[in-house]
């Protein structure tokens, strides 16, 4: 293979997109099992899962257009779009369960007021839990956090099919590549975070040291891989 | 977009739809996921039941390898045998069954036999009929999904550039993400605790005192499969066919080629919906069910 210029364009565009996973899982409220039980905020499964179903959502819509257009934007923003609308309509079937099926009001138990409409919290918590539900902060921290993993996860794929022309290849590696950063960020957050509002999402330098030698490593060696069936 | 275009998507949305429900039924069944850690406690603190306990892995890895299972298989069949499609995806599908049966009865076995100490029995009864149902609705979202994957790659057009397998593994991935963070909320958060107040998620001091007796005798998964049945899995079903619908739903009307930007335009007027959706349910069962009456802090409700 040749490395120039444009090689070392590709590797930059590959961290820079391990590195909007890796801060973009910071922003998707997942409270692990206990939200399973309404016993936490937040979507009720693991980080890096939901990370993954959303990301890789995002990554099956940029490789659609990828396969129509070179033009970077549309395939970066499809994996973007794509990404929201799964992570978006997770979150709201899952909210009508909170709300028409356990019948909890959502609150958060890290803020007194929501954010973004202000609404008090503390009163809406259940005793013996900290909160349920997925209030409007952590809809909105969620969807920007499946923004950032769809636009993460596309422009790892960008690069890769530029450099191997091969898209199962690509998928694959893009794939791993995500996979790797959403688990170092869930180490981070120690699997469970509201959003943006949470405290725990101070700690996102700490990933994005992490994600950024990680991921450099990965897109070191992946640009390198130009063959494949 | 032309009318056979539209008629797939549509068919993906319903097969997503059934998918995502099986999917999450596959789950309460077994007793995997979230609200496993709750039935694995329960031995732990003095409650034996007669739940099944597998937890082979998270939903989605364990999705992800029936769906792909089930597509490499079709499309081996498919390819070098020249097998009619539904044909090599159904034994695909049998195939991925068969693997979930080994995992889900080794994860039994080995999960109640190290929990013998808390006096947890093994009971093969529950064997022989739960793990049947179990690879039963394991079968229906393989099949569902590498139906997905065979559409996506060689009917729909632009036909999608990954082969078959990695799109199923993608779609096993996303719906046992959403069966993960939709429908396990109605097994653990309702159904696994009935008889706590209504209307309040679940009291840490109350964990692993899962509801042991049914409606008639002890409470086995088949009895918490007919209770999810009802909102749980159809739930999970909508989120997931949604997620499959809206997104192919938006390149199928516009043009990915020419028009792009509608199609990307489209998907935020979605996102951009849902959010607004949300607010209004946040906002109208704050006003329905009011605060907690025990509440004794200074902030105003």
């Amino acid at each position: 293979m040749n490395f120039d210029a444009l090689t070392i364009v590709y590797i930059l565009e590959i961290v820079v997109g391990g590195l909007l996973v890796g801060v973009g899982v910071h922003f998707v409220p997942v409270g692990g099992a206990p939200a399973a039980m309404a016993q936490a905020t937040g979507i009720g499964t693991g980080t890096v899962q939901l990370a993954a179903g959303s990301g890789l959502t995002g990554l099956l819509a940029a490789g659609l257009m990828m396969s129509v257009t070179d033009n970077i934007w549309p395939i970066l923003a499809s994996g973007a779009v794509g990404a929201m609308i799964m992570i978006d309509a997770t979150m709201m079937t899952g909210g009508w369960i909170y709300a028409y099926a356990v019948g909890a009001p959502f609150a958060s138990a890290k803020v007194n007021y929501d954010p973004i409409t202000g609404y008090s919290q503390p009163p809406y918590v259940a005793p013996g839990t900290v909160g349920q539900g997925i209030p409007t902060v952590c809809y909105v921290s969620g969807t920007i956090g499946a923004f950032m993993g769809g636009l993460g996860g596309a422009m790892i794929y960008y690069p890769l099919m530029m450099t191997n022309h091969n898209p199962s290849l690509s998928a694959l590696f893009a794939i791993g590549i995500f996979l790797v950063n959403a688990v170092l960020a869930s180490w981070n957050i120690q699997g469970t975070i509201e959003g943006f509002h949470d405290p725990k999402f101070k700690r996102w330098p700490k990933a994005f040291r992490s994600c950024l030698v990680a991921t450099l490593i990965l897109a070191l060696v992946a640009v390198t891989i130009t063959g494949g069936a | 977009m032309d009318a056979l275009s539209m008629g797939l998507v549509a068919a993906m949305g319903a097969l997503a739809t059934v998918a995502g429900a099986s999917e999450d039924i596959e789950s309460d069944v077994g007793s995997q996921s979230n609200p496993n850690s709750q039935v694995q406690l329960a031995a732990q603190v003095g409650n034996p039941h007669r739940i099944y306990n597998k937890a082979i892995s998270g939903e989605p890895p364990a999705n992800a390898l029936w769906a792909t299972t089930a597509a490499v298989v079709a499309y081996t069949l498919i390819t070098k045998f020249a097998m009619p499609a539904l044909f090599a995806i159904a034994i695909g599908a049998s195939v991925a069954a068969l693997f979930n049966g080994v995992f889900s009865t080794s994860a039994y076995f080995g999960r109640n036999a190290s929990q013998r100490r808390f006096n947890q029995w093994i009971y093969l009864d529950i064997v022989r009929y739960t793990t049947t149902s179990i690879m039963a609705h394991a079968w229906i979202t393989a099949f569902c999904i590498t139906c997905i994957a065979y559409i996506q790659t060689q009917i729909l057009t632009p036909h999608h550039p990954f082969p078959m397998p990695v799109i199923a593994l993608i779609w096993g991935l996303t719906v046992g993400a959403i069966g993960s963070s939709v429908g396990d909320i109605h097994y653990g958060g309702e159904r696994e605790f009935q008889w706590r107040l209504f209307g309040q998620g679940l009291n840490t001091m109350l964990s692993g005192q899962i509801v042991r007796k049914a409606e008639a005798g002890l409470r086995n998964s088949i009895d918490n499969a007919w209770f999810c049945t009802k909102l749980g899995g159809p739930l999970t079903g909508l989120g997931f066919g949604l997620t499959v619908f809206l997104d192919n739903w938006r390149t199928t009307v516009f043009d990915p080629v020419t028009q792009a930007g509608l199609a990307i335009g489209m998907g935020l007027f979605f996102v951009i919906l849902m959010n607004l959706y949300n607010f209004y349910v946040e906002t109208s069962i704050r006003k329905k069910y009011g605060p907690y009456p025990g509440y004794k802090g200074d902030i105003a409700a």
